[in-house]
């Protein structure tokens, strides 16, 4: 396979590349945080290692929508449906943890902290980008707290504005359920000197401070 | 490259790459920007819980060599508008707000009292003012400002007076009211109606100062009557749906 680079800036060094070289890299640089360079960057050490490897590659990428679907339950990414969270009996299912995405749910299991099963929402709230509460799964969750008898709900969506207003909008929703509703506690990090926190952090830390002993 | 020293008002944000977030802000000198924020979702101190939606903040950006796209060195939290996160409808109304703003307006075109139009809207609705009120305060003003006042002093068609038993239509087309006469040659039957009460309020709306607006009240039926007008008005000026309006609709808070 011959072809040649002519150096006259990007774009036409692009347009001499092969078809599917061209291809790969335009597919690439579709993913969330490659660029063009990256992608071709990628798709050139593809080319330049084994086939083998390329051809697994394509075969796990093949693989992956046919595989893994959502669980029908929480509606994390399973490979089994209930996933493997909601099918372990020694969780507590009257306890549930609301997060916007599957990497919180992560984050939250790696802290071995949590002993109830979740709910991925897939978002939050974004009125600005089309998102509102019928485009996550916020409906799923009143269903199944009513269904299912839930006793806590504990919002974990991140403390940014839309995380905070759609965890407000989830107050609202499921303590019409009648089930305890907590939030994520939210202040100082651990190790930061109270000095170099900023103001609104130390006001929601004094807010939800705790009480020990007799207080 | 020059360095930018401005308050402003984060309109838009969006994640960028690892670590990076893109920032819309609404600036007091020079209009609309659009800022990258370094190493932003990774920050512990730089950046924490200041490039957030609603923030107003005083910021230091570096202008490209290339491209218009400044870079955030530096950015000091004024007001975080707090109560815009903590109740879902001001979240919404909030959101209207700038996603406004970042429709109508263009980079390096800046508007002094467009910026104090943006400020008074926010601080009204995290102060707990009615959020269907200000949404509507804040458009007419901003529709004033940027040249699309509406016409509602007579008939844009046939210049016929308003009279106290009439009720008249709006037409996006025209800028202003036509009379039900000229409507039906126009075919305008689908135009949002406008009753008496309503066209008084929405002139005063238009001419009070901004002190004085947040103690004009709407009726029920003019809210629902200028909501619809403002539904039609501005995605037919803009050529484009405006999103928010849909889930302020969802969350049943229109009137």
């Amino acid at each position: 396979m011959e072809w040649v680079l002519i150096s006259r800036g990007c774009s036409s060094l692009i347009s001499v590349l092969p078809p599917a070289l061209e291809r790969l890299i335009d597919d690439l640089s579709r993913l969330p945080g490659i660029g063009k360079k990256t992608a071709t960057r990628l798709a050139l050490h593809l080319l330049r290692r084994p086939a083998e490897e390329a051809r697994n590659l394509a075969h796990d990428l093949a693989d992956l929508h046919d595989a893994i679907g959502l669980c029908s339950h929480c509606f994390a990414f399973s490979e089994t449906n209930p996933c493997a969270i909601c099918s372990d009996e020694r969780r507590d299912s009257r306890l549930i943890c609301v997060v916007e995405e599957s990497a919180d749910l992560l984050a939250i299991e790696k802290t071995g902290a949590f002993s109830g099963q979740y709910h991925i929402l897939h978002g939050v709230l974004s009125p600005i980008d089309g998102i509102g509460p019928d485009e996550i799964k916020i409906g799923a969750l009143t269903r199944r707290v009513v269904k299912e008898k839930v006793a806590e709900i504990l919002i974990a969506t991140s403390s940014t504005v839309p995380g905070e207003a759609t965890a407000s909008f989830l107050i609202d929703q499921l303590g019409k359920t009648g089930a305890r509703v907590s939030r994520l506690a939210c202040g100082i990090p651990m190790g930061m000197d109270i000095k170099y926190a900023d103001e609104m952090t130390l006001r929601q830390a004094i807010e939800s401070r705790k009480t020990f002993g007799n207080g | 490259m020059a360095l930018l020293h401005t308050p402003s008002v984060v309109i838009h944000v969006t994640d960028y790459g690892e670590s990076d977030k893109i920032v819309t802000l609404y600036t007091l000198k020079y209009g609309k920007a659009v800022a990258i924020a370094k190493g932003a979702k990774r920050s512990k101190k730089r950046f924490v819980n200041k490039l957030e939606y609603f923030s107003l903040l005083d910021i230091l950006a570096a202008t490209g060599k290339y491209s218009s796209l400044l870079r955030i060195d530096q950015a000091e939290l004024v007001n975080p508008f707090p109560s815009l996160r903590k109740s879902v409808d001001r979240y919404i109304g909030a959101m209207l707000i700038c996603e406004l703003m970042r429709l109508w307006t263009r980079e390096n075109d800046c508007d002094e009292l467009l910026y104090n139009l943006l400020i008074w809207s926010l601080e009204k609705l995290d102060c707990g003012q009615s959020v269907i009120d200000t949404i509507i305060f804040f458009q007419l003003r901003m529709l004033k400002l940027l040249g699309y006042q509406l016409s509602l002093s007579a008939c844009v068609s046939c210049g016929s007076e308003l009279s106290a038993a009439s009720s008249f239509l709006f037409n996006p087309a025209q800028n202003g009211l036509v009379c039900k006469r000229c409507t039906s040659f126009k075919g305008g039957s689908h135009f949002p109606l406008l009753s008496m009460n309503t066209i008084k309020t929405l002139e005063m709306a238009q001419t009070l100062s901004l002190e004085k607006l947040s103690r004009l009240k709407f009726a029920n039926q003019s809210a629902r009557e200028t909501v619809s007008l403002l539904r039609t008005y501005i995605p037919y000026l803009l050529q484009k749906d405006v999103h928010s309006w849909k889930q302020l609709e969802a969350i049943r808070m229109l009137p």
